[in-house]
This record gives structure tokens, C-alpha cells and sequence, in this order.
């Protein structure tokens, strides 16, 4: 499958929503418990945005304000955009998981949000995508078509 | 509070176990394919699996080893040529194999590596190191 062009930066700004969102969550309910919506929002947010990325919404904030007043600049790389959809749906997934625990056991809720949070600081800061590497495992054994 | 403490714990245990068993993995699969061999060659050369998926490998393993200079890299795609990915128990993009001239693994480097680090390993397969000589140094 043929390389496109990926802007790196609206994926930086991708995972920067997201852990400013669960740290926001995570602070911000210890003084005000409906903050926890948050979460659920966010799981939507991102399974939205994996299966039509006209509607991600810390992407087009990107696309839509921070990149025409250059506050952000674009970072083009040739690049494939599966795999980082495949990794934001997959975090869509395990906040889906984590909004279902949130009221009767907020403890593994809130576990599993901040684990996608790290997993997201991780890709921010380190460039490493866990969710990408899952992509590859899943195309290397043949599960998903991966190139 | 009691119930974000809890969490953080939670988290942060689960982030230092995954990351312990990453470090075991890498290990383990370090150890399985340290002297696999490969074709021979005049000087040592480096395996690069790559694919089409691997963000990294363009973005900071390319680059890295464009520094190099003349070294020799051979560029693996570890999904269409599954068979050299799993003789070198690569279960992560990028990999780089630092191979000796005559053809045996040196150093395995699962993730990206530094053009630095690439640089020390090639140094040590021009001096003939052999792996169990680098592994105890």
C-alpha cells in the first residue's frame, strides 16, 4: 500500500488533548465528581474520530485553528495513517471500558484511563506507539492487512 | 482522594510490570538471536527491518542511520520477508542487526537506536569482537 503524507503535529495535538482530558478528569474529580464525564466524552471523541477523522476533534482544532494562525506548526512526514487510527481507536476502546467501570468500581475506571494517558504521553514525548506496534504484530501474523 | 491514589497505584503498577516484562522480552529475544548468521561480507553491515506501518523507522531510525555514512545497511521489510524477521526474533519496528563481516549477529537493537550507539557496535565488529566477548564487557 502506497505511503501518504501524515502531519505528524495534528497527531502531537491528538495526544496532547488526550492527557490534558484524563489529567483533567482524574484532578478534577477529586474536587468535583461529574468531572468523570469527561472520560466517556473523550472514548467517544476517539471512536468517532478512528472512523471518521473529518470529526476528530482535537485533530480539526488542529486543522482548523491552530495550523492557519501558526500557532502549530505542520510537521508532513511520509507516512501511513492506519496505524495511528488503529492505535486512537484502540484507546477509544479501553476508555469505553474504563467510562463502564467508572461508577462501580472508579478505581479500575480511572486505572485504565490513566493508562491511556501514559500510553499517549509516551507517543508525545518518545514517539513510540504501543498501539502502533499491536498493528504490526496483528499484520505480521496475517489478522489484519497490514501492508 | 483515596480512590485517585488507589488508581495511580494501579497504573503505576501496571506500568512498571509491562515494562519489566518488555526489558525480559528484549532480553530474551537478544539472547535467542545473538549469532544468527547471515550472508558474509567485506566489512560488517547492518539488517534494518523496517515496514510500511513503522512510523519511528522513518522519522528518527532512517535518519539515524543515514549519519552512519558509507555503512552498508540492508533494508528488510519484517512483514513480507517473515521468515529473516523470525530468525532474528523481531517483534518490534525498527530492529537493526549490527552483522560482522563474516556474517554472524553482533548486536541486536530492538527499537530505535541512536546513530551514536550503531556507531560503538559497528566499531566492535570491525575489531573482531566476538558476542560473548561483548556481552561480558
Amino acid at each position: 500500500m502506497a505511503l501518504t503524507t501524515v502531519d505528524h503535529s495534528a497527531l502531537k495535538v491528538n495526544q496532547t488533548g488526550i492527557v490534558a482530558t484524563v489529567l483533567v478528569a482524574f484532578i478534577g474529580s477529586y474536587f468535583y465528581r461529574p468531572l468523570l464525564v469527561l472520560i466517556p466524552l473523550l472514548a467517544v471523541v476517539l471512536l468517532v474520530g478512528t472512523f471518521a477523522p473529518q470529526l476528530a476533534l482535537f485533530k480539526q482544532f488542529y486543522f482548523k485553528v491552530l495550523k492557519p494562525r501558526g500557532i502549530v506548526k505542520p510537521r508532513p512526514v511520509q507516512d501511513r495513517p492506519e496505524p495511528h487510527n488503529f492505535a486512537q481507536g484502540l484507546g477509544g476502546v479501553f476508555l469505553v471500558i474504563s467510562s463502564v467501570f467508572l461508577l462501580p468500581v472508579p478505581v479500575i475506571g480511572l486505572a485504565l484511563a490513566l493508562l491511556v494517558a501514559v500510553l499517549a504521553f509516551v507517543n508525545l514525548a518518545f514517539g513510540y506507539c504501543l498501539g502502533c506496534q499491536i498493528y504490526f504484530q496483528l499484520g505480521k501474523r496475517g489478522l489484519i492487512r497490514a501492508s | 482522594m483515596n480512590t485517585q491514589l488507589w488508581a495511580l497505584a494501579a497504573a503505576g503498577t501496571v506500568v512498571l510490570a509491562a515494562a519489566g516484562l518488555e526489558a525480559y522480552r528484549a532480553a530474551r529475544a537478544r539472547r535467542l538471536a545473538a549469532g544468527t548468521t547471515s550472508a558474509p561480507a567485506a566489512e560488517p553491515y547492518i539488517l534494518y527491518f523496517t515496514g510500511d506501518n513503522c512510523t519511528v523507522c522513518r522519522t528518527h531510525q532512517e535518519p539515524a542511520l543515514a549519519k552512519l555514512g558509507s555503512v552498508r545497511v540492508d533494508k528488510v521489510d519484517a512483514v513480507a520477508e517473515r521468515e529473516l524477521a523470525d530468525r532474528f526474533h523481531v517483534y518490534t519496528l525498527p530492529t537493526t542487526v549490527v552483522m560482522t563481516a563474516d556474517g554472524r549477529a553482533l548486536h541486536v537493537n530492538y527499537g530505535y537506536a541512536p546513530a551514536n550507539k550503531l556507531d560503538r557496535q559497528l566499531a566492535e565488529a570491525r575489531s573482531g569482537l566476538t558476542l560473548e566477548q561483548t556481552a561480558t564487557a
